[in-house]
Order: C-alpha cells, then structure tokens, then sequence
C-alpha cells in the first residue's frame, strides 16, 4: 500500500453491485482507486483516513454507465432547443417544451435577440412537428422572426429542416431549386422544408453546424456535464468522433486529462471513418489510452432505424409503411461483406459493436460473428448487438453459444412503443421488441441505453423503462418483458462495463476498481418501480473526485 | 458536350457488389478523354498501370491524362466541396455509390451550385442479376437500384448464358432505362456521358458505333415544340442532353436530360455563369439520327 491519502466516503447506503458484498456503508478511496468497502469500522485497518460525510444523507452506487450515446449530446447545445419535450441542458437549464408553433417562434425571437452579429445563422433543433396541432412550421413563420438573419432549424427526426427566407436567399433556394426535396407550394413556391441531407446541405452553414459544434471543446464538456448530471460516470460515444480528423484525438485527451472533467469516455471508433481503421483502431488501444480516455471498440451500422422503416426486419416486415415503401429497410453494409469486415476487427483483438434495428440485421451480425469465430477461434471477444431491438429469444440463445452482448433500446418503448404497437411491427412484436427479460433469460450479458441525444441521457430513465416497459400513452407494452429493478441496475452497471470490457476496473464498488460512483438522493431499492426515473442525483464521484450536478 | 463554362457533370455509378462498378471506375480513369474527377467508396481497388499515374497519397490518385480518383470517405459534402477546388476544374464527376446505396439519393446531391446532375448509371451482373433480385435479404436492394437508373450497362455478357431471361427482368424492372451491354465493363464513354462525339471509332469492346448532332439557337424555345421533338425522336435514340431556355422563364437556364425513355428538365442552380441560348447534343447508333432531327425547334 502507498502512502498516498485515504479518505473515507460515508453513506446512507452504499449499493455495491457486487453480489458477495452487496450493501456497505462507508467506501474508502486511495488516489482515484477503491480501497476497501464496509462499515468505517472495517476500513481502519488501513490505517490513518479522512473521514468524508458529505454523502451522509445520499445513496451511493457504482456510477451508472452508458454504453451507446453520442458527443452529438453535449454539441447540441450549443444551440437553442425547441422539442415538444422539456429537456435539461448540461448546465443544469431545463429548456421547456414549445407545444405549439407560437411557442416555437417566441423561443426563437428570444435567441434571435441575443445574437449580436447580424449575419450569424440562428440554427435551433428538436422540432417534432407531428406534435404541433394545426398547420405545418414553414418559412412564412420564422419570418416573424426575422426577414434578414438566416435561420435554420433541424427537425427531431435529424431527416429535415426548416428555414426562412432569408436563409433560402442566401443559399440561392427558390423556385427554379433543382435539388430534390426542397418542399415546394401549390405555386411552386419554395415553402422552407428542406427533405434529406442534399437538400438540406443547399443552406450549408446550418446543416454542417451540429457537426462542426461536435468537433470543439465545448461539445465534448457538455456530453460529460450531461452525464454527471444524471448520475453517469463512463460514457462511450460510439463512432460520432471522426478520429482520423485532424486534432480530435488531441481535443478529447485535453478534456479528459483535465481533473475536472467529470467522466470516463470511451470513444469507439467508425467502420467508415477511414480505409485503415484496423491499425488505427488497434494503435489508439495501445498507445493512447489514459485513464479517463478508452479505446479498442468499433463500431459498425448495419441496418436504419425501425421508426423510420429503414430497419431490416424479417418476414412479415412493416405492419402499415408508408405509402411507395419497398417492403423492407436498408442495409447500410452489404450483408455479403459483413463477416469479412468483422473478421479483420476479430482477428485484430477489437471488439465490434454493430447497430442492428431489425432482427434481420440482428441474423446477418450472428452470423458473421459465427464465421469470423470459425475461421479464428477468439475467447471473450464480446461483440455487441447495438440497439438489439427486435433480438428474437432463438437469437438471444445463439448470441449467448457465441459470447454476444446486448445492448437494448429500452428507451424506445416509452419514446415510440405507441408507434411500434399500431404502424411499424405490430402489437405482437412490439410486445417482445427491447427483450430484456429474454435476454437474461437465456443468458446474454446485456445493458441499456439512451442513444443520446436521440433519447435524453439518463440510465435511471433507461432503467425505468426496462422495468415498467410504460409507453407516452401510460400503456405496458410487453409486460412479460419487463425486468426487475435488480437486474435493470445491472444492466446499467457491470452489464455496460462488461461490453466495454471495462468490467474489472468500473460497473461495481469493491477494492481494487475505479473510486466511480453515482450519488443518488433516494435508493432505487425503495422508490416503487414506477418511480425509479424520478430520483434526484445530486452528481458523481469519479476517480474519487466528486462533481456535483448543474441543477444543485 | 461539355454543358457550359465551369459547371461539372455529375454521373452517379450505382449497382450492387461484384456488378463491375470498380471495373467501370479503372476503365473510366483509363480512357477519359475530358478531366474526370471520380470518388470512389473502396479506394483500395483502384487498379491503374503505375505508369499513368501521377501521384498519389492516402486518399488521392492523380493521373497523368489529368483525372483524378478519391476517396469519399469524408462523405458527399466534403467530397463536391474538394472537386470544385481542384485545379484546373474537372469537368465531370463520377461518384461511385456503395454496393447497398440507392444511387438514386445520391444523385440528389448531384444538383447543387457548380454541378448538373448527368445520369444515374447502374452495372448489374448479368451472370447474378435474376439470382440477387430472387435473394431474400439483397432482392429489394438490388431492385431498387435498377429501378433508379437512367443508364443501366449489363455487364457480363460474355459469361452469362440466359441473356433473354435477364433481358426480360430488367424491362420489367425498368423499362425506361438505356441498356448498355458490356463484358468487363468496357462501356462506350460517349454514350454513358452523353458526349458529342466527335469521332466513331468501332473496337472490340463495343457494340455498335454512335454518332451525334448538335442544335444550337439563340431563341428561348417553346415547351410545346420541346414535347413536340421529343415525342417524334427515333426510337433508337436514347440520349439527348443539354441546357435550353424555354419562352415562359428565359432568363433561366434549363438542363435538359434524355436517357433512355425518359427525360427530365431542370433549372440549372448555378444562373450567372451558363452560356446564352440553346445547345442540345443528340446521340444515336450511327445513321439513326436524322438530318433535321431538331426540326421542332426552329
């Protein structure tokens, strides 16, 4: 043992995560790294300590962690939000929902107002306009707004944008626009929708600022604030970082480096982030790992989304498609190629995390992770199904022979179950979609998670969500899929730290991992179930350093 | 032809793994006779003789006839931003879609200012084509991409046995489309490009020599004669490109675009730049075109 401090954090409860201690009362932490856990008592034998009561009153537990958002989370906010949702931004505003287009115009002028240069496109994001009653938000109203700064709003779905005319002008939009998808009038008057990203990149400095926001330091910091903020200690962007671009390696490893900067984040590398990902993937694990900042995972999508009839679902696909859909999704990988490409990751020691929507797509990954395990035999690999939404129990099974993790949408059956049980698959698959239950049941290691910013972060909502399976409309959706409190807090744990392969250093609290907890004002174990997303988290500890969450 | 002054041809090369969309790619490269810029998703399988090129680093080939090949790894955007700096100017881009994409969406960013989208041009296997429309989990991919094309080269041929059923599937798939027959993807790069051609030349990979005409008019044409001249065009003529003026908006320019049996006419986005009047190249197998073929509208 060094000589370095000893402080002792003391507890109202201390859940532990770890099933031969499961509960203690006092923690002890030596540099960024636990000592012991137990009563005060026990931990003395370690001689001299600082006694921390700051937690007296407080819940501690394992810091949550989310093994599927995006630094996307914390780049939004660099702008103004105008969904049909309160949100919480990371520095601890709650931007409450605009439900009717008057309400997203007033937000609008309130932000147009504060912007000083006059040429600055006004860019908001988050509209959802199947949610506002009435007519459809066109250009003639962002015009109340302004006639002469261009503005730019990104819709929920992330598909479209609104524009006003000043922006149009700008970009040279009117009628003559020879792009497709520039929504026009009866007239043939260009009405500000902008449809898929060729139109949309007409009005270039408000498609491209999401994205240039990403890149900067501000963004990264708010992706973490939002996880202290709910209690979220270690993080994974899962492959949004273009690693390959030029000083992103070094703007993520400022970040973490700082003492401050309050998570974990481990950043997974694209399959189309350049032609050489297996050495560059395979380097950054090697050679640039620090203990804030991890590597080793790529990340690799297959299929679209099911809300958005782009995921491949097997036989009887689509319930009630839109008109002109051709049946099924899209592959994003040809199917053919996916078990070479997943055998080189394989064969490198990487571990691949593959977005699979549909439970078709879900099939062609198993089974490209069966050849790539064929042709080289690789013990614990832990290969994750990414989304796993529509994982069929067969396909839990084989997953569970092939050493496959999951990590479930659970959040999906709150945000769009209604949507999935009448439009998309049906009441039957809707039912069984976000599988926990069969998931632990035959055997898979699995967690769940937010796909922040598309859900806002919060395991304790992804949690719930598992354990309730309540869809917006206040229905159960599949209550035979629902999971216990338990199991749902595993999942948010070690089940996430084990498909990060991080489980020997984070996702429980006994001596000799990482000093990560989540500081909680109620215990899980008590609250009803119903009531488990409610809970406050006053922050984290991370490394042993405690951050207070922006709402305190 | 080239369309006017700076504005870059866009052809969109679609068609599922294993068509010959990279054969088409280092056949294009090779045999280019304007200065092509093509961006292709598996740069790794680019195949040109050390002897053309020019240079070449992690994402960029350079070729000595002047084209160029990249990497389009930093997607569309990116890449029409970097093909408009390069100097000097292409005058056609040719971007190769990815086995699965439906060329058809990215044919959409084919419009943008300093562009005009070309043809979408999809190569299917002629030995594989009715087996991957069949296949459950490829079927509707595939389909899709041949219902998108203007231009589709069946390429194969020579190894493939049951031409007439193939032939069949595709008219039934897409009846409107140019078909161009190729073994090893050896396309005539006049007609794929809808280029006057300016000398026919009969080799072996090629079925057929072409010929083409050129009207040129000062006055904006009416939509009626343009309907007219369209509806009356042999039926072996299936390309006719250019920009016109039409009387009801002649201060704007138009890219007209027949392929195949179809056609399109857009607005040009890039206005300032683009000659005046009217210029339409017409391109069909040799003595198919007939001398006053434009005669609608004069």
């Amino acid at each position: 043992m060094s000589d370095a401090k000893v402080t002792i954090f003391t507890g109202k409860k201390i859940i532990t995560m770890n099933p031969a201690v499961p509960v203690a009362q006092a923690i002890a932490v030596q540099g960024d790294r636990i000592l012991g856990v137990g009563t005060v008592g026990d931990l003395a034998q370690w001689g001299d300590y600082e006694l921390d009561e700051q937690f007296k009153d407080h819940i501690l537990m394992p810091g949550f962690v989310e093994a599927h958002s995006h630094v996307m989370a914390g780049a939004v906010w660099e702008f103004p939000y105008v969904g049909f949702y309160d949100r919480p931004d990371p520095l601890g505003h709650t931007w409450l929902g605009c439900q009717t287009i008057a309400a997203v115009v007033d937000r609008l002028a309130e932000c147009e107002r504060e912007l000083k240069d006059p040429d600055q496109t006004l860019v908001a994001w988050g509209l959802d306009p199947i949610f506002l009653e009435g007519e459809r938000l066109v250009a003639k109203h962002l015009d109340q707004i302004s006639v002469t700064r261009p503005i730019f709003v990104f819709h929920a779905s992330g598909h479209l944008a609104t524009v006003n005319s000043a922006m149009m002008r700008r970009s040279g939009i009117d009628r003559y626009t020879p792009t497709p998808g520039v929504a026009k009038d009866f007239d043939g008057e260009p009405n500000g929708e902008l449809q898929e990203p060729a139109a949309m990149s007409l009005a270039q400095d408000g498609f491209s600022a999401i994205g240039v926001a990403m890149m900067s330091s501000n963004a990264k910091w708010n992706y973490a604030r939002e996880a202290r903020n709910c209690g979220v200690t270690t993080i994974a962007d899962l492959g949004t970082t273009r690693l390959t671009m030029e000083g992103q390696l070094e703007a993520w490893r400022e970040a973490t480096d700082d003492a401050n900067y309050p998570a974990r984040v481990v950043v997974a590398v694209g399959h189309f982030d350049s032609n050489s990902i297996v050495s560059l993937a395979v380097r950054l694990r090697d050679e640039e790992e620090t203990p804030k900042l991890r590597f080793g995972i790529v990340k690799l999508v297959l299929d679209g989304s099911i809300q958005g009839f782009t995921a491949r679902i097997s036989w009887p696909h689509y319930v009630n498609p839109p008109p002109g859909h051709p049946g099924n999704g899209l592959w994003l990988i040809p199917p053919e190629q996916l078990a070479d490409i997943v055998s080189g990751y394989h064969e490198a020691g990487l571990t691949v995390h593959c977005h699979c929507n549909g439970d078709e797509a879900t099939q062609v990954f198993i089974d490209a992770v069966e050849l790539a395990l064929q042709r080289h035999p690789r013990w614990d690999h832990r290969h994750t199904v990414q989304h796993s939404q529509m994982t069929t129990a067969a396909q839990y099974k084989k997953m569970a022979a092939l050493g496959i993790n999951a990590n479930i949408f659970s959040n999906h059956i709150f945000h769009w179950g209604d949507q999935h049980a009448a439009v998309t698959i049906g009441e039957e698959r809707a039912a069984r979609m976000d599988a926990c239950a069969t998931a632990e049941r035959e055997g898979v290691v699995f967690s769940v998670h937010s796909d922040a910013p598309i859900t806002p972060m919060s395991q304790l909502h992804t949690a719930w969500s598992a354990v309730n399976r309540l869809t917006a409309s206040g229905r159960v959706l599949g209550p035979e899929e629902r999971i216990s409190v338990a199991k749902a807090l595993e999942a948010c744990t070690l089940g996430a730290a084990h498909q990060l392969k991080l489980d020997h250093d984070i996702g429980s609290l006994e001596a000799g991992k990482l000093a990560d907890f989540a500081v909680l004002e109620e215990d899980p174990f008590e609250v009803s179930p119903a009531e488990l997303k409610n809970i406050a988290v006053w922050g984290t500890v991370v490394g042993g350093t405690p951050h207070v969450a922006s709402s305190k | 032809m080239k369309l006017s002054g700076d504005l870059i041809e866009v052809s969109v090369i679609g068609g599922y793994l294993g068509a010959g969309k990279t054969t088409l790619v280092n056949h294009i490269l090779r045999e280019a006779s304007e200065r092509v810029a093509v961006m292709v998703n598996d740069f790794g399988e680019i195949n040109i003789d050390e002897s053309l090129i020019d240079s070449s680093d992690e994402n960029t080939i350079s070729l000595t006839n002047g084209c160029i090949c990249c990497s389009l790894v930093d997607g569309f955007a990116t890449a029409l931003e970097s093909v408009v700096s390069f100097r000097p100017r292409p005058t056609r881009l040719v971007i190769e879609a990815s086995g699965v994409a439906d060329p058809g969406t990215i044919a959409a960013h084919g419009h943008g200012p300093g562009f005009a989208l070309d043809a979408v041009i999809v190569v299917a296997d002629a030995v594989r084509l009715i087996e991957q429309i069949a296949d459950p989990l490829v079927g509707q991919t595939v389909a899709g991409q041949i219902r998108a094309a203007d231009v589709i080269v069946l390429n194969k041929i020579d190894l493939c046995d049951t031409l007439t059923s193939v032939n069949a599937e595709l008219s039934e798939l897409n009846p409107k489309a140019l078909l161009i027959y190729t073994s090893e993807a050896k396309a005539d790069l006049d007609l794929l490009f809808g280029r006057e051609i300016l000398r026919t030349v009969s080799s072996a990979g090629h079925v057929g020599t072409f010929e083409s005409r050129t009207h040129e008019s000062t006055q904006p044409i009416l939509r009626e004669n343009l309907e007219a001249l369209i509806k009356n065009l042999p039926s072996d003529i299936q390309r006719v490109k250019g920009i016109i003026r039409l009387a009801e908006a002649p201060r704007i320019p138009m890219v007209f675009q027949l392929v195949g049996r179809s056609w399109d006419l857009r607005a040009l986005a890039d206005r300032e730049k683009s000659p005046e009047g009217n210029r339409l190249v017409v391109i069909g197998p040799k003595g198919s075109i007939p001398i006053a073929w434009d005669n609608f509208l004069r």
